[in-house]
């Protein structure tokens, strides 16, 4: 579904781009530049402006494009405190709107400037509105014909399914019909029976046969004793490891799409692995720095507008609607342990993905290492402190001395094999 | 400084008494009936195979069933919006101000969690005591209101404040009194709001009500100098103390102050210089403070003010009427021989007295004149503020209410009705009382005798500031938002006197922008924030004036004199002290665990009071330990068991107050009995000495939940002592070792040490046993409390405990075998040692190599690992531990039901600290030298990239320490404190015949015990 909509946008994006390059040859002469209005406007206003909606300040599309007042555009944009201040009533009414939050003031801006940013905003807008009318029409033919739905995938699953349990059914109703026949002779014809009557003698002959052999059967016996004890031994070795736990979250949040597709660091929403004991799950306020804005439509950022508190069409917090995201933990360590973060993250200089795995592809987090200790020790055992660049290292004599021997000073050397690293 | 001295640590041990020798034989009170069950009646009986199979079956039905268990679900809930300042699992510290004493708290995720002392306090320089570290738990105290109260139901704010006003409008057009009765306030915005309050409400009055009161000591200065002040003493700079009776080490006035100064001229840096105060002390109980002393007197109380005669007349030359000499001949010659070393000190001296008697103390104000003290060891130009109460107000007051006149009462940390000598009559004058306001947090005696209770927030959750000392003030800032629906009482004075500042945050920062910061030359915001950083502002000190005591004397001698006769018992009867406790103080923190399991310094007594008396007096009187006595004076009977106190003056009795609230809450109630009403009023001030009958009750004995001899050693050697004396002629003897070196073999192999030795190095001389650090631990390590019955079993959890030994003075040093016991005539002359005792670390630890799991293991950092997930509890290593240091959890000490008042329920839970785990039932624990402080330590310097410095990691028990004590470091490190410290030619390890070589070296005590006055 997803690919298909991206098709579509290309489309449509590829479309409106040809009537835009035509309707722009047409009236770019005439008015104003609009392609330096358009470096204007990404430069000064996107940071509190969107062409179709509101963000911290209103939609600049509608807004342009039904104010006709070039003039006072103008003012208002070069100047908008002066205005205010001048008590314009128009001013007013768009400083009180937006809780009187003044505007940047833009004196830098000449008048050719403002001109042009206008001429592009209304020629922008202009595209977009017939953008999604032409995205419309098209697309709903097109959603019906193209990949199968997941609901037809599953219908044609369940057939399978049930043909297959309808065959497993026959064949049992076949075999039960068989024996009954074998119980009534009578109904059999005779030479069927006879034949039955030797196979079944032949067969009991082999097993007999294969029973005899105390070598055969003790390696069977030796093999199943086997099978059935590495069963248990690795049952019970693994009990309460939580390898590959992916529970479902109460928001379906794609490190993929965040940490592969985007490429945010991981400290942006992690700093405390950077800093302390735990990595935490990021507080809501870090989502909005961004999801202020971006996908402001998806059910999924409601979520998190929706535990805040927030109307995203006035931009308000009510703190009275908030109430906190439970998410299920998913590396849980015993309490008995310690661990810090920034010890492995800062000091040793480990790559989160040494322990969680390829995070940058997981659409959902599962539980990458098996967290044991045995797990813990391995890496203890065979990874090497990195001294360099740290001065804390700088007068361990001993240390030094042994690596001048030509040892490998792993964490295990220094001590971090011992109990009280970790449980105290 | 091995010697063949005889150290015991109580009269059981002494007398090797059966019960002893039963009890000491095992590590643990209750052996496990293994004997029984082998032999007896155990194996013999018969199980029937059917039961046997049910058994059977209902254990591997149960082990799968449980096994069956679905893993629970962790929900993991982050902030909403993260304040800036918090990173989750990384603590903050804030400054603020307990007691008059500048403190950091440390929070975790917006929670307190421990104080610790400022490093740059004044008073204490980074050392608290055990009741400030304790006074966190008030914060998460169960007991407290969650919101306002009217009559005994819950209330909103608003509907209270309408009824105080229209109450207060009512009793202003009616002009009747209105008073503010309070302990004693420093707080100079706290102050101006009462002030605010007057001037609204004229009729107001302010009554500084401390329940044990120091007015005797502002008033002698009112009537020798004219200043009405209580003077800060500097024992810091006097080489001669002379004390009568003042428990300076104790609670009295500035405890962490005092031990500061005083350990100041006995402590290492003191002996290098070959010098060393001096301390003599004349007291009927056996006091902290008398236990610290070099030369201890006992004295009845009815004595004390007759030898201050004598030891006036001694140093003046003159003889005031009515001078006797004492009852012992032995306190006639140490009288004498502390004027001479007084009057050799001149200048350098100080004599202080615990009495709260005017007379006495202006007499006290003759001899420091006398002997230079003021200006010099004694400072009445920049006084403390720390006590104010005045008592003759406090009876005022119940006459008023008596009399109708007083129309409102206001309650502001202050108890009157459990603590005022009179309660009952105070009770029932407050009934009299049309509006009676109390600011408790939860509703104590009083407060719940008032109509209202304006719920008061902790000092963890306000602003709020404090003056203790002349130029020194200190701030109050909020730790956490208030947990309940509680506000600040000055809050609810601001709004109740319609004061134009609604917020008392910005009346805290008015006050200080125009009265404080100016002072230091801060201002605005920026002097705000400088302030919010460092915690204090002090001011240049005036210079401290010399004082003439220059008035007559005869008079004040005959006030003495009549009034120790009063308190002088006649044949039948005995003299009877009641005295601050160590731990709970007046009471105040009767509901605090921690300090009702902190065991008494002296007495070692845990969850009680008790009636002390001198062994010689109870055998006169055929009294044993543990029996009940019903105790009679001043016209209130109460029932006490008796404990037999070495070193308590013959004839006499102490009582510990603070002891039998009925209103404190859980874990306070029906702890000890009520010692207040045995106090008395007496030439206008309360006095704590009385004349009392002994009554023996009979039945059943108390025992008392000691822990005195609870680790013993079996007599072996563990405490080294010596005189200033022979230290000095040992030092000028340096280099001749004696025997030379010994040859020892080891039967364990040595361990890498390729970074780190922690080691320890505590200083006897500088400890005094205040128990401040079995608090901290307690705080830090998330050690459990037990309650009297488990202490009784010998199962208190502590990790660090102080072992109090006795040994006898001179005069008894021929004994040494318990058989020369009975020569004894008392057990007056004991002197006392105190030895912090915690895992020693051992470098060949006995435990380690008996755990049959390796739960206790050796790190390469010198530390001994207890790992408590791998422990099964055979309790082996508690067995062959010669320190007797390790503990067992014998329960789930957090979710057992009866232990339901301590540290388990929800809300006071939060007080844990979250970087140690909680021990389970059936494991062993013991002191980790605060491995997680440790490895905190190491990774702040690793994040740093810097190396480690010495002194960065500190330990609880040494952070708290006011006396600095316990000094802990890496031994590796030859420039550290500790390695320095261990240097000494004091050091001594405990047991070291053992081999087992611990990391805790001992330096011995020093006493400035000089020939003369020893032999007295």
């Amino acid at each position: 579904m997803r690919k298909f909509s991206l098709l579509l946008k290309q489309f449509s994006r590829s479309v409106l781009l040809v009537a835009g390059l035509a309707t722009m040859g047409l009236s770019a002469h005439a008015q104003a530049d609009v392609a330096k209005g358009e470096a204007l406007y990404k430069a000064k206003c996107t940071s509190c402006h969107k062409l179709d909606q509101r963000m911290t300040g209103p939609a600049l599309g509608p807004a342009i494009t039904s104010e006709t007042d070039d003039k006072w555009l103008t003012k208002w944009i070069q100047n908008n405190q002066a205005l205010i201040a001048a008590k314009d009533p128009k001013a007013l009414k768009i400083y009180n709107e937006y809780n009187q939050a003044g505007m940047n003031v833009f004196t830098e801006l000449s008048d050719g400037d403002v001109a042009n940013i206008i001429a592009y905003v209304r020629t922008e807008y202009k595209k977009m509105q017939a953008a999604p009318a032409a995205g419309a029409a098209t697309g709903g033919a097109a959603a019906a014909s193209d990949t199968p739905s997941s609901f037809m995938i599953f219908g044609l699953l369940a057939v399978i399914v049930i043909a297959f349990i309808v065959i497993l059914v026959l064949n049992r109703a076949i075999g039960t019909l068989e024996r009954l026949l074998l119980k009534r002779k009578d109904l059999l014809p005779e030479e069927t029976a006879e034949t039955e009557e030797t196979v079944a003698v032949d067969r009991f002959a082999t097993v007999k046969k294969l029973a005899k052999n105390k070598k055969l059967v003790f390696f069977f016996v030796l093999a199943g004793v086997l099978t059935m004890g590495s069963w248990s031994w690795v049952t019970m070795w693994n009990t309460n490891v939580h390898q590959g736990y992916q529970p479902v979250q109460p928001i379906k949040y794609s490190h993929e799409l965040h940490a592969g597709v985007m490429k945010i660091n991981c400290q942006y929403c992690h700093s405390p692995a950077y800093k302390g004991k735990n990595a935490t799950i990021p507080s809501l306020n870090i989502c909005m720095n961004c999801h202020k804005v971006v996908k402001t439509e998806s059910p999924e950022i409601h979520k998190i507008y929706d535990a805040l508190g927030y109307d995203p069409s006035t931009q308000k917090y009510d703190t009275t609607k908030a109430r906190p995201i439970q998410w299920v933990r998913i590396h849980n360590l015993p309490d008995f342990a310690y661990f810090n973060h920034s010890q492995h993250v800062k000091v040793a200089g480990l790559e989160c993905q040494k322990c969680h795995g390829p995070i940058q592809t997981m659409k959902e987090v599962y539980q990458y290492s098996p967290l044991t200790m045995k797990w813990c020790i391995q890496c203890h055992r065979r990874t090497e402190t990195g001294f360099k660049g740290n001065a804390y290292y700088d007068n361990m004599i001993e240390v030094h001395e042994r690596l001048k021997r030509g040892e490998k000073v792993t964490a295990a050397a220094l001590g971090g094999l011992e109990c009280a690293k970790c449980h105290y | 400084m091995e010697s063949n001295k005889k150290y015991w640590k109580g009269l059981e041990e002494l007398n090797n008494t059966p019960e002893f020798v039963e009890l000491n034989k095992h590590e643990f009170a209750e052996p496990i009936p293994i004997e029984d069950v082998l032999s007896g009646t155990g194996l013999t009986g018969k199980t029937p195979r059917r039961n046997f199979l049910k058994t059977l079956g209902f254990g591997l039905g149960a082990v799968s069933l449980a096994a069956c268990q679905k893993t629970p679900v962790h929900k993991s809930i982050p902030y909403l919006i993260k304040p800036e300042e918090v990173t989750p699992g990384v603590a903050n510290f804030y400054v603020s101000s307990y007691n008059g004493q500048s403190i950091l708290v440390k929070t975790r995720e917006g929670r307190p969690i421990k104080i610790e002392g400022n490093p740059g306090d004044i008073l204490g320089q980074g050392g608290v005591n055990a009741q400030t570290q304790a006074s966190l738990l008030e914060l998460y105290n169960a007991n407290r209101l969650k919101g306002p109260m009217q009559d005994g139901g819950e209330t909103a704010w608003s509907a209270l404040d309408s009824f105080v006003k229209n109450e207060l409008a009512a009793i202003k057009a009616s002009g009747k009194q209105i008073r503010i009765v309070s302990s004693t306030i420093n707080s100079p915005s706290s102050l101006r709001v009462i002030n605010d309050f007057i001037a609204q409400y004229p009729t107001t009055k302010l009554v500084n009500y401390d329940p044990i009161s120091l007015t005797g000591i502002i008033q002698a200065n009112q009537n020798s100098f004219g200043k009405a002040v209580l003077p800060r003493y500097s024992f810091d700079k006097a080489d001669v103390i002379v004390s009568f009776g003042a428990d300076f080490l104790g609670p009295w006035i500035s405890q962490a102050e005092h031990m500061r100064q005083y350990v100041s001229k006995r402590s290492h840096q003191a002996l290098e210089g070959k010098k060393m105060s001096r301390h003599i002390q004349f007291e009927s109980r056996m006091s902290l403070t008398g236990s610290n002393a070099d030369t201890r007197i006992p004295v009845k109380p009815s004595e004390e003010g007759v030898a201050l005669i004598n030891l006036y007349n001694a140093i003046s030359g003159t003889s005031l009427p009515g001078s006797k000499k004492l009852s012992s001949a032995a306190a006639d010659t140490a009288i004498t021989l502390a004027a001479k070393e007084l009057v050799a000190a001149k200048g350098r001296a100080l004599v202080v007295a615990g009495s709260n008697d005017v007379a006495i103390q202006v007499l006290v104000n003759a001899i420091n004149s006398l002997l230079g003290s003021y200006g010099t060891t004694i400072d009445l130009d920049n006084p403390s503020y720390q006590y104010k109460g005045n008592d003759a107000e406090m009876v005022a007051l119940l006459n008023d209410m008596k009399s109708g006149q007083v129309g409102a009462v206001f309650f502001l940390n202050a108890n009157p009705v459990y603590n005022y000598y009179q309660s009952s009559a105070f009770a029932d004058a407050l009934k009299k009382v049309r509006l009676r306001v109390s600011f408790a947090d939860y509703a104590d005696e009083t407060a719940s005798q008032c109509n209202v209770i304006a719920t008061n927030s902790h000092f963890l959750e306000s602003w709020g500031d404090e003056n203790s000392v002349e130029g020194y003030y200190t701030i109050v800032q909020p730790t956490i938002n208030p947990v309940y629906d509680s506000r600040k009482a000055e809050q609810s004075l601001l709004v109740w006197s319609d004061n134009p500042v609604k917020d008392y945050y910005t009346y805290v920062r008015n006050t200080w922008n125009t009265n404080i910061l100016p002072q230091a030359g801060l201002a605005g915001q920026n002097g705000w924030e400088t302030l919010l950083q460092t915690g204090f502002v002090k001011t240049t000190a005036k210079p401290a004036g010399t004082y003439t005591f220059s008035r007559d004397l005869n008079a004040v001698a005959q006030t003495i004199l009549s009034q120790s006769a009063k308190v002088a018992a006649p044949v039948g009867k005995l003299e009877l002290q009641v005295f601050e406790s160590n731990t709970v103080l007046d009471g105040r923190y009767a509901n605090n665990p921690w300090l009702q399991e902190l065991p008494d310094p002296i007495s070692k007594v845990t969850w009680d009071n008790y009636v002390a008396i001198a062994p010689k007096t109870a055998k006169d009187m055929k009294l044993e330990e543990g029996d009940v006595v019903k105790v009679t004076a001043n016209n209130y009977t109460t029932e006490l068991p008796i404990l037999l106190q070495p070193g308590q003056a013959q004839g006499t009795i102490s009582i510990a107050l603070g002891y039998g609230r009925t209103k404190s809450g859980k874990v306070g109630d029906a702890v000890g009995k009520n010692a207040f009403p045995f106090l008395a009023f007496a030439n206008g001030t309360f006095q704590g000495n009385t004349v009392a009958t002994l009554e023996a009750v009979g039945g059943d004995k108390v025992v008392l939940a000691q822990t005195q001899t609870h680790h013993s050693y079996e007599g072996r050697d563990v405490i080294r002592e010596t005189t200033l004396q022979q230290y000095l002629k040992k030092s000028e003897e340096k280099g001749e070792k004696e025997g030379g070196e010994k040859e020892t073999y080891s039967l364990w192999d040595e361990y890498d040490r390729p970074q780190y030795d922690w080691v320890m190095a505590i200083d006897l001389n500088a400890c005094t046993g205040c128990g401040a650090c079995v608090v901290a631990c307690n705080v830090e390590n998330n050690v459990p409390v037990v309650g009297r019955d488990e202490v009784r079993r010998r199962r208190e959890m502590h990790w660090i405990r102080i072992d109090r030994y006795y040994s006898f003075d001179e005069k008894g040093k021929n004994v040494t075998e318990e058989k020369e016991i009975d020569k004894l005539e008392n057990l007056d002359n004991v002197s006392v040692t105190y030895q912090p005792m915690l895992c020693q670390h051992c470098d060949h630890a006995p435990c380690e190599t008996v755990c049959p799991v390796l739960a206790t293991t050796h790190s390469s950092e010198g530390l001994n690992q207890m790992t408590y997930n791998r422990c099964v509890g055979t309790r082996y290593c508690a067995n062959n531990c010669p320190y007797k240091v390790r503990r067992f959890n014998w329960f789930n000490y957090w979710n057992d039901s009866r232990f339901e008042n301590y540290l388990q329920n929800d809300y006071t839970e939060l007080v844990l600290n979250p970087d140690v785990t909680t021990r389970f039932r059936g494991v062993m624990e013991k002191c980790s030298m605060c491995v997680q402080r440790i490895q905190a330590g190491k990774l702040n310097a690793k994040l740093q990239k810097r190396p480690l410095a010495d002194g960065e990691i500190k330990v609880a028990c040494q952070q708290t320490c006011p006396t600095n004590a316990i000094i802990f470091g890496n031994a590796k490190d030859p420039n550290s404190e500790v390695s320095k410290a261990l240097k000494s030619e004091r050091t001594y390890y405990v047991l070291e015949e053992l081999n087992v070589k611990p990391g805790i070296g001992y330096q011995a005590k020093v006493r400035n015990r000089e020939a003369a006055t020893t032999e007295a």
